[in-house]
């Protein structure tokens, strides 16, 4: 399904390793420079690298992780500008800093204990689950914007991925998607603990189209792609018994008001999830509590004091960040993405979702909320123009557009993206940067609200 | 109140020997005699100077009226006299001309019921004795009218009666034995006159009539500039009514259902979150020790239990005590065969959510609305039944595909939609009216023989028009114009029930209802209306 996906991704990993080597004899002068701290048990050092610049850490003794993800003695770690980054050590442990930082501090107060018993908790039940041959946890992680989901979420995969279980990443914040570009909802199967600096190496994932960087925009598209998300994770879970005692966890939008909300309480009865974890708020708990049967879990959990507020450019930048990751690879230095043409009359192009029309200029008997789902054909002309498209993996047929193939396609994952970089209407063709050259792997093509220009 | 000319004609009467110097008669003469117009009414209060002043005003002018002296020939009064026991009020002199329209004769002797009797001396015509002393107007209104006692009128049935008496209509007591069946009517039997309880007065009333009915000027007939004031009544507002089935049943059922809902929510919303927490951790805490048998209970679970109430979110509780610090997991458990200490839960117990959440007034009133109304899953029995997910999935499919069968006629909401009518299935535009008309047309009366009237409710008069009052005849009054039901504005509206079955008891008269608020009177009546049909079929 997303082979294609996968195929443009696996080639970072030996790549990367000898750049690393690289880096850490250049940087070797530079070490003796670094600031050295020392850090107690269950403390943890918390930086940010200012803008433009670069910062390497070195664990110099003792042990450290970073969200869960364990560091390697005398490794260089360099992260770039932005990067806000926690190392904590549950034993103690001295780490060396070189290059301008913002700010760099130790903090004895942090949640990692409460975390871990999370972990501990969780863990418990896969052991169960694996005795008892029943399903192990599914854990949906909820908390507004700014709690630290995704770090959470990291924490424990890599805690479980360390014990050697198999748990599953179900990635449903379109905005800051952790996995693939923004504007997808994806799932990714986690065997190794996350890259220090890359995060989870995203081996075929499942990705699909929403289109959004927000699911207020086709709130029943996100609830649709959530239970087909749901779907595919059972149907993998009963063959594949490591999968299913793995569980999965869930990282969700951080829009937990309205709409939102019932989307969440939508994604946890499609999922069927075991326990609801919610970061730091008091009524969003209590509202779960109501509207969740008994038998669901759900824990209040205390966010962690180094977690940072991002502005909405900051947002902006990381999307923009991680599509020019999907083409250009880690820090764009492993991949060299394709551009070429492709003619308008070898694709089609699609949106999901209707325009809204107010209810009375519907037909009859017809609900608005029939529209938000249906396939609509986009003639392309100059305003494609770094649009981000996805690939579907449907099955192209000759067939003109029939509304039976039209929810094929919502159904159907995505096999990859490619970004409009010029239209030309004259010659009826547009240039695209593609992770692969052409031919396209697949004809139908489905456009995001999201635009990248590539500029670097 | 009542002045005499001439004092000389009645020499036994001292207490209202009062003599008018030929000034004041003059002045008591050429007085006004119209009743101060009220106009239109502002009913909210401004505080504006403009609004209380005419407010004084009108108020004096009313004050001015009741203070005023009421001069009166002596020789047109008719003298009465009140007889308690029997509720009338018995004329000792020979009756003015009001006589073709009021009073009935019995056992020789011409009486008045106490309504016509209060509303003449209102009028100036009748001075009613009481233990050889006449009654003021404020002792009228006081022993002629009572809301307790069956042969009196009540204070607003008076107050209808004296409006459509000033406006000229003819107006007597409703006496249900007087309305003819609908089989009498078939018929067309002759109607009985009776009045209940005055038996007798059929015999002789023709005669005093006559006698008496040149004698005087007739009770004032009603001053152009007060029927401007006044909407003409009794040809009331037609507010047609479209006739709904009788409307008794969904009052009982809600009742019974209301309460124990309200006391589950209720109950339930503080319940079900702490004896949730509660339960999970207990569950979870058990799940381990039967897994591992060691010692770990579930710990972040402890942090259901949160220490800040917040009002209106959550229900008020008694504090807890501090939290137990949590017990270092099994490294089994842990990544690395870590080995950790306790975890001290208080201080961050301390830190959560401290910062208030921002939302906006809609999203504010949309939670409270939610937390208001929405209730706990888990206060349902039967979800609490549930042990897991597919449990509780198929009983909300069950409970959706329920409530999608059960409540709603399935004609309406299961099929497909289909046209009323397509075309080819009606032959003429008659059976087309047919077709397309999907609420069927009823009439007031249909299904109304079976209803009982409610107790409070009643006909009070029979009502004639002004302009039949030449030929009106006491012992045979024919059909009324309308009969009127007095009811307050501070009562209940009637209902569909009291319509339909007064209607029913009026027969083919109209019922029209006299809405009295305080001094002023509305009329309205339900009429059975007919659309018009443009074709025959």
């Amino acid at each position: 399904m997303a082979a294609w996906n996968s195929l443009s991704m696996t080639t970072e990993g030996p790549e990367k390793s000898a750049e690393e080597g690289a880096g850490a004899a250049s940087g070797a002068a530079s070490a003796s420079t670094g600031t050295r701290f020392d850090l107690e048990k269950e403390t943890e050092l918390r930086f940010e690298v200012e803008a433009g610049e670069r910062v390497q850490l070195e664990l110099l003794s003792g042990l450290a992780e970073i969200f869960g993800s364990e560091l390697n003695r005398n490794k260089k770690y360099s992260f770039g500008p932005g990067s806000k980054i926690a190392v904590f050590t549950w034993q103690g442990c001295s780490v060396s800093l070189s290059g301008k930082t913002e700010v760099a501090y130790i903090s004895r107060d942090t949640p990692m204990l409460l975390y871990l018993n999370t972990h501990a908790a969780l863990e418990q039940m896969r052991q169960q689950a694996e005795r008892d041959n029943e399903r192990g946890p599914r854990v949906m992680v909820v908390g507004p914007t700014d709690v630290g989901k995704s770090t959470v979420c990291r924490l424990l995969l890599n805690y479980a991925v360390r014990l050697g279980r198999r748990p599953t990443l179900v990635e449903l914040d379109v905005g800051q998607s952790g996995v693939s570009v923004p504007g997808t909802m994806s799932a990714l199967c986690i065997e190794r603990p996350a890259d220090v600096e890359e995060g989870f190496s995203v081996q075929a994932p499942l990705v699909y189209h929403f289109g959004s960087t927000t699911p207020g925009t086709n709130i029943k598209l996100y609830n649709k792609l959530t239970s087909t998300l749901a779907e595919v994770f059972s149907q993998r879970c009963e063959v594949n018994r490591k999968a299913s005692v793995g569980g999965c966890i869930i990282n969700t939008c951080g829009w937990v008001k309205g709409s939102g909300y019932q989307a969440l309480v939508h994604c946890a009865s499609a999922f069927q999830v075991d326990v609801v974890l919610v970061l730091d708020q008091e009524r969003l708990y209590n509202e779960l509590k109501r509207d969740l049967p008994h038998f669901v879990r759900v824990v209040l959990l205390p966010k962690s004091g180094g977690v940072v507020e991002r502005s909405k450019d900051c947002r902006r930048e990381s999307r923009d960040e991680k599509i020019r990751e999907y083409f250009y690879g880690f820090r764009g230095t492993s991949f060299y993405p394709h551009a070429f043409d492709v003619r308008f009359a070898d694709v089609r192009i699609y949106k999901i979702g209707a325009p809204s029309i107010p209810d009375s200029c519907l037909p009859l008997g017809m609900s608005q909320d029939d529209t938000q789902l249906k396939l609509v054909p986009v003639s392309p002309g100059r305003d494609l123009t770094h649009h981000v498209l996805s690939v579907s993996c449907a099955e192209d047929d000759t067939g003109d557009g029939s509304s039976a193939r039209g929810r094929g396609v919502l159904e159907n994952p995505v096999c990859g993206f490619i970004v409009v970089t010029a239209v030309d209407t004259q010659a009826q063709v547009m240039t695209v940067l593609s992770p692969a050259p052409r031919p396209l792997p697949r004809h139908t093509l489905l456009i995001m609200d999201i635009r990248f220009i590539d500029l670097k | 109140m009542a002045d005499e000319e001439t004092s000389t004609e009645q020499p036994k009467l001292q207490f209202c020997s009062e003599l008018l110097s030929p000034s004041e008669q003059f002045e008591a003469r050429s007085r006004s005699h119209k009743i101060p117009v009220r106009g239109q009414k502002h009913f909210l209060p401004t505080g504006s100077e403009r609004q209380r002043e005419r407010l004084e005003q009108s108020l004096q002018e009313h004050w001015t009226l009741v203070g005023e002296e009421r001069v009166e020939r002596l020789g047109s009064l008719v003298r009465a006299l009140w007889i308690p026991g029997e509720d009338v009020v018995e004329l000792q002199t020979p009756a003015g001309k009001f006589w073709q329209t009021m009073g009935y004769a019995a056992h020789g002797k011409q009486r008045l019921l106490p309504e016509e009797a209060l509303y003449l001396m209102e009028c100036g015509n009748l001075q009613v004795f009481h233990h050889d002393l006449p009654l003021s107007i404020e002792e009228g209104y006081e022993r002629l009218l009572s809301s307790g006692r069956p042969g009196l009128l009540s204070l607003h049935q008076y107050q209808v009666f004296g409006h459509l008496k000033r406006l000229g209509y003819v107006v007597n007591r409703f006496d249900p034995s007087t309305v003819q069946s609908r089989y009498e009517r078939q018929l067309n039997l002759p109607q009985s006159r009776d009045r209940h309880g005055h038996h007798l007065k059929r015999k002789r009333s023709q005669s005093p009539a006559h006698r008496h009915a040149g004698d005087q000027t007739p009770p004032p007939p009603e001053k152009p500039a007060e029927e401007g004031a006044e909407p003409t009544p009794p040809s009331p507002p037609a507010s047609p009514v479209c006739p709904d089935p009788p409307l008794s049943p969904p009052q009982e059922r809600s009742p019974a259902r209301g309460p124990p809902q309200d006391q589950s929510a209720g109950a339930g919303a503080g319940q079900g979150l702490v004896g949730g927490g509660r339960d999970g951790r207990t569950r979870l805490a058990g799940a381990g020790a039967g897994a591992e048998g060691g010692p770990e209970c579930l710990p972040p679970l402890g942090l259901q239990e949160d220490p800040l109430p917040r009002p209106g979110l959550v229900p008020p509780r008694p504090p807890r005590p501090p939290h137990p610090p949590l017990p270092p997991p099994d490294p089994r458990l842990l990544p690395g065969a870590l080995e950790v200490g306790e975890c001290n839960v208080a201080p961050w117990l301390r830190q959560l959510s401290l910062r208030d959440e921002r939302l906006s007034r809609r999203e504010r009133d949309r939670q409270r609305q939610r937390s208001r109304y929405h209730r706990d899953v888990n206060d349902d029995r039967d979800v609490r039944r549930c042990r897991n997910w597919a449990e509780y999935l198929e009983l909300r499919e069950r409970r959706w595909s329920r409530r999608n069968h059960g409540d709603k006629p399935a004609n309406l909401w299961n099929g497909s939609v289909t046209p009323l009518s397509q075309p080819g299935h009606a032959s003429s535009h008659g059976d087309l009216l047919n077709q397309i008309g999907v609420i069927q047309s009823s009439r007031l009366l249909d299904d109304a023989v079976s209803l009982t009237i409610p107790s409070q409710w009643k006909i009070s008069f029979d009502v004639y028009q002004p302009d039949t009052v030449a030929d009106y005849k006491k012992s045979n009054p024919g059909k009324p114009y309308t009969r009127m039901c007095v009811c307050s504005f501070e009562g209940p509206v009637p209902d569909l029930q009291v319509v339909k079955s007064l209607s029913f008891q009026s027969g083919d008269v109209p019922v029209t209802f006299a809405a009295v608020d305080r001094g002023d009177i509305s009329f309205y009546c339900f009429k059975d209306i007919q659309l018009p049909v443009d074709v025959c079929h």
